[in-house]
């Protein structure tokens, strides 16, 4: 791993919560924060003049929701981490960002050894997920397969994920630890986190794939 | 319009008849032969020397007693030539029912079949012989014809002599009227017997049975007169099929006509039949001998019988105004005309008349008697397209209706789900967030909490909001992700403590169907036993261990909850967080054990029936799409 602090932007409309996370990200020898903005003009302002490792976002901003500037930066910058701040954790929150090309969240009340440990994981190649998340990207997988949409097709081999990959989110499902999943499948529990990551870049591809498909058929987009 | 095409068929018959009819009383163009010489011979023999010559009057016509033997008879005629003709010439014998060897001025020109000790010959057909124009000479030329007979009806008609090319064309159509004529309409009648015959064997109506049977008589009758040669033996039979099927077909027409004036048939059937069949009893009766007076009376009863029905018919008939059946009875009516017509040429007072008419009404009045038929048939076709598209009209209609109620169905069921939700987080906020938050506000006004404690109610607050959140986060409710997520939210805060919790949920199906208003409540009170044990245990280590038990009765949910703590004293198992538990479990019918071993620790064990439970909407919704399914697919195959 490079000496490098890891530089981080932080796009939160809350001062409290602003505050805080800026406390936490300052008080980390091994983080530099690059940035605070506190709502969507702003952080696209911060965005495109600076170079940055992890974004950390808040979906509702005052002006606009940050799930675009999120697709934005994923676009871009494929090798940013971005990690979505939430009350709940809650499935539609979450997922929907996952989509658009988050790779991590973490809860506003998290302890600072949670939000520097969830940083320094997503930085290590790793993405947290809880039972009620991993169920959702399930889910989300399973409709793209084919159940709801009629548009996409339905063959299995269209499944984006691996056999593997499909246990972890199930045992994860069940609420199992990384830990214990890693014991099971006798693989590293970080080697779970990694698995996670790329399911999340997956879903992100995939439902990319399926809006620029959309799009099209709108006639929003040419060619 | 459906009438009137089918009218055509029988109008396009009838215009067909009338031309024929007209090329029939055509006048002759060159005079034929007038007078004829008559001598008595031995059969097929050349007039003796001292022949008896008596001169008679063409046509000719003469009858000989039923029982006679062959005879010889020599026939001569006479013609005046003003010159010698150069082309070919040629006899027309329009009649001559006997044949005969013919020669002109002594040289034979031809010979035709005559009857003999075996054979008895009709001919209905013309004769064209050529003459050699070297033959002839000016002034008086001699025509001769050896022929036999026997007894019957005979005749020699239409005898003519000129240029072969204008008597070729004569004969010609002298031939399409009395051979080709009774051909087309015997074909035709055994092509009418075959389709009703057949309709008739699928459906046996008396309408199609008659008509079949009427198509029959007039093959047989048609085969009486298309066959002229005849073996001796065979011949009272051909007499007695002709006659049969002459009165039996007239019996079937006076029966169709009494039908169609609406009299009861089956009283007067019997008479016009047993007068049809009294002819062809007679002649078989008195083998043969018969025939001439059959010919003569009993021939025109039949054609009375019929003209008495047909009038009957006209007058109940033509007052209705029904087309197709004033088609049935004109096409009677000219049948009955064309059998008057024959009678009279048999009898011999239409001598100008070349052809017999039935040949050609018969079949045109087989037609016009299946007109109604076929347009019975159309109507039946159209009735039954109608039906279909009506029944396909309310097929969809109908579908539509189940398709707009079965929408209706599901939207009050997702209004039903919405509801019951709602009252399930109102109940949850009622008993849990609201109180704790309503008595934290009451002791922070006392200040009667430290800042810690404050911090402490909030989380614990947002914990149960969290908990309730997951709980409603999946749609239809994933209990098994809503436990794992506590798991998930609680394990940093027991790592803080230094207590190890283990989570064993292998033991796990992956979906898990279970009534949604028992999610949150499982979900509170494995909350409560592990915020106990976090709180108050004093254990080193906490076990969750779920699983899902089959029984004969249903699967069972358990819980259990084991940390190595302190025990509960005994005076704290009435406690207020024990209690919550127990009533919770109490509400959804859950069973809750409490083991407690006081410094060895706590076992809390929740099992909880999974009765099967059609999670709301979704459930329901294939349900009863297949039931929609079933409905319409059933209604298509009434």
């Amino acid at each position: 791993m490079s000496t490098e602090p890891i530089s981080i932007l932080i796009v939160e409309d809350e001062p409290e919560f602003r505050r805080r996370f800026t406390q936490i990200i300052e008080s980390e020898p091994s983080m530099r924060l690059v940035g605070v903005a506190s709502n969507k003009r702003d952080a696209q302002s911060l965005i495109e003049r600076e170079e940055f490792d992890v974004l950390l976002i808040d979906l509702g901003l005052p002006d606009g929701n940050g799930t675009e500037l999120i697709r934005a930066v994923s676009q871009r910058r494929p090798d940013t981490d971005i990690m979505v701040v939430t009350v709940f954790g809650d499935e539609q929150h979450v997922v929907s960002a996952i989509e658009a090309g988050a790779t991590g969240y973490i809860l506003k009340d998290s302890t600072p050894a949670d939000v520097i440990s969830c940083i320094k994981l997503l930085r290590a190649g790793g993405s947290p997920v809880s039972p009620v998340v991993a169920r959702s990207v399930l889910r989300a997988i399973r409709n793209r397969m084919g159940g709801t949409s009629t548009r996409s097709p339905t063959a299995p081999e269209n499944n984006p994920l691996s056999a593997r990959e499909t246990e972890i989110l199930q045992l994860l499902a069940k609420g199992m630890s990384f830990n214990e999943i890693g014991e099971i499948l006798g693989i590293s529990p970080h080697t779970v986190t990694a698995h996670i990551k790329k399911i999340y870049r997956k879903l992100a591809v995939h439902s990319r794939g399926e809006a620029v498909y959309e799009a099209t058929q709108m006639g929003l987009l040419r060619g | 319009m459906r009438t009137v095409r089918i009218l055509r068929i029988p109008t396009a018959a009838l215009m067909a008849a009338v031309f024929l009819a007209s090329l029939a009383v055509l006048p002759a163009r060159a005079d034929p032969l007038a007078v004829v010489d008559w001598a008595q011979t031995a059969p097929a023999a050349p007039p003796a020397a001292n022949a008896q010559w008596t001169t008679l009057d063409l046509p000719l016509r003469w009858t000989a007693a039923e029982e006679s033997s062959l005879q010889g008879v020599a026939l001569r005629l006479r013609f005046r030539l003003s010159a010698q003709p150069t082309d070919a010439w040629a006899l027309l014998l329009t009649l001559a029912t006997n044949g005969g060897r013919v020669s002109v001025n002594d040289r034979v020109i031809g010979e035709i079949r005559m009857a003999d000790e075996a054979t008895d010959v009709r001919w209905r057909r013309p004769h064209l012989l050529a003459i050699d124009p070297s033959v002839l000479k000016a002034g008086d030329n001699v025509i001769l014809m050896q022929t036999t007979y026997r007894g019957g009806v005979h005749a020699l008609a239409g005898v003519e002599v000129g240029p072969l090319s204008t008597l070729s064309e004569r004969y010609e159509r002298q031939f399409f009227l009395s051979s080709t004529l009774p051909w087309i309409g015997g074909t035709l009648a055994a092509l009418l017997a075959l389709i009703f015959g057949v309709l008739w064997l699928r459906r046996r109506e008396t309408t199609l049975g008659l008509l079949t049977l009427s198509a029959l008589l007039w093959v047989a009758r048609s085969l009486f007169l298309v066959i002229e040669t005849v073996p001796l033996d065979a011949r009272l039979w051909m007499q007695t099929l002709f006659y049969s099927s002459t009165g039996i077909f007239a019996a079937v027409m006076t029966t169709a006509l009494l039908r169609l004036a609406g009299r009861d048939v089956r009283r007067d059937f019997w008479l016009p039949l047993a007068y049809g069949a009294l002819g062809p009893i007679l002649l078989v009766a008195t083998s043969g001998f018969a025939a001439p007076y059959l010919d003569q009376w009993w021939l025109p009863g039949l054609i009375l019988i019929a003209g008495t029905a047909l009038f009957y018919a006209v007058l109940s008939r033509v007052r209705q105004h029904e087309r197709l059946q004033i088609v049935v009875v004109g096409a009677i009516a000219i049948t009955i005309g064309a059998a008057i017509h024959d009678y009279a040429v048999v009898e011999g007072w239409l001598p100008q008349a070349k052809s017999l008419a039935l040949h050609w009404a018969g079949p045109l009045l087989l037609v016009a008697l299946a007109a109604p038929l076929v347009d019975r048939f159309m109507g039946v076709l159209r009735d039954a397209e109608l039906a279909r598209s009506d029944l396909e009209t309310r097929v969809r209609e109908r579908e539509q209706l189940l398709k707009r109620n079965y929408e209706r169905l599901r939207e009050s069921e997702r209004v039903q789900a919405t509801a019951a939700e709602r009252t399930r987080i109102m109940q949850d906020m009622h008993d849990g967030l609201g109180s704790q938050l309503l008595s934290s506000l009451m002791l922070v006004e006392r200040g009667a909490l430290s800042q810690h404690q404050v911090a402490q109610i909030l989380r614990e607050s947002i914990d149960d909001m969290r908990l309730a959140i997951d709980a409603l986060a999946q749609g239809n409710t994933d209990l098994l992700a809503a436990l794992g997520n506590l798991r998930y939210r609680m394990e940093p805060r027991f790592r803080a403590s230094g207590i190890e919790l283990t989570w064993d949920a292998r033991g796990l199906p992956e979906e898990l169907n279970i009534n949604p208003d028992a999610v949150l409540p499982i979900l509170r009170i494995v909350q409560e036993a592990l915020t106990n044990a976090l709180k108050h245990s004093h254990a080193r280590a906490v076990s969750v261990v779920l699983t899902v038990d089959p029984a004969d009765d249903g699967p069972w949910l358990q819980v259990r909850v084991t940390d190595n703590g302190r025990g509960i004293a005994g005076e704290r198992v009435g406690g207020r967080g024990l209690l919550n538990m127990r009533t919770r479990a109490g509400k959804i019918g859950a069973q809750l054990k409490l083991e407690s071993v006081p410094g060895a620790g706590t076992r809390v064990r929740l099992t909880y029936r999974l009765e099967p439970y059609h999670s709301g909407v979704t459930r329901g919704q294939t349900q009863l799409g297949m039931n929609t399914e079933a409905i319409i697919e059933r209604f298509r195959q009434l």
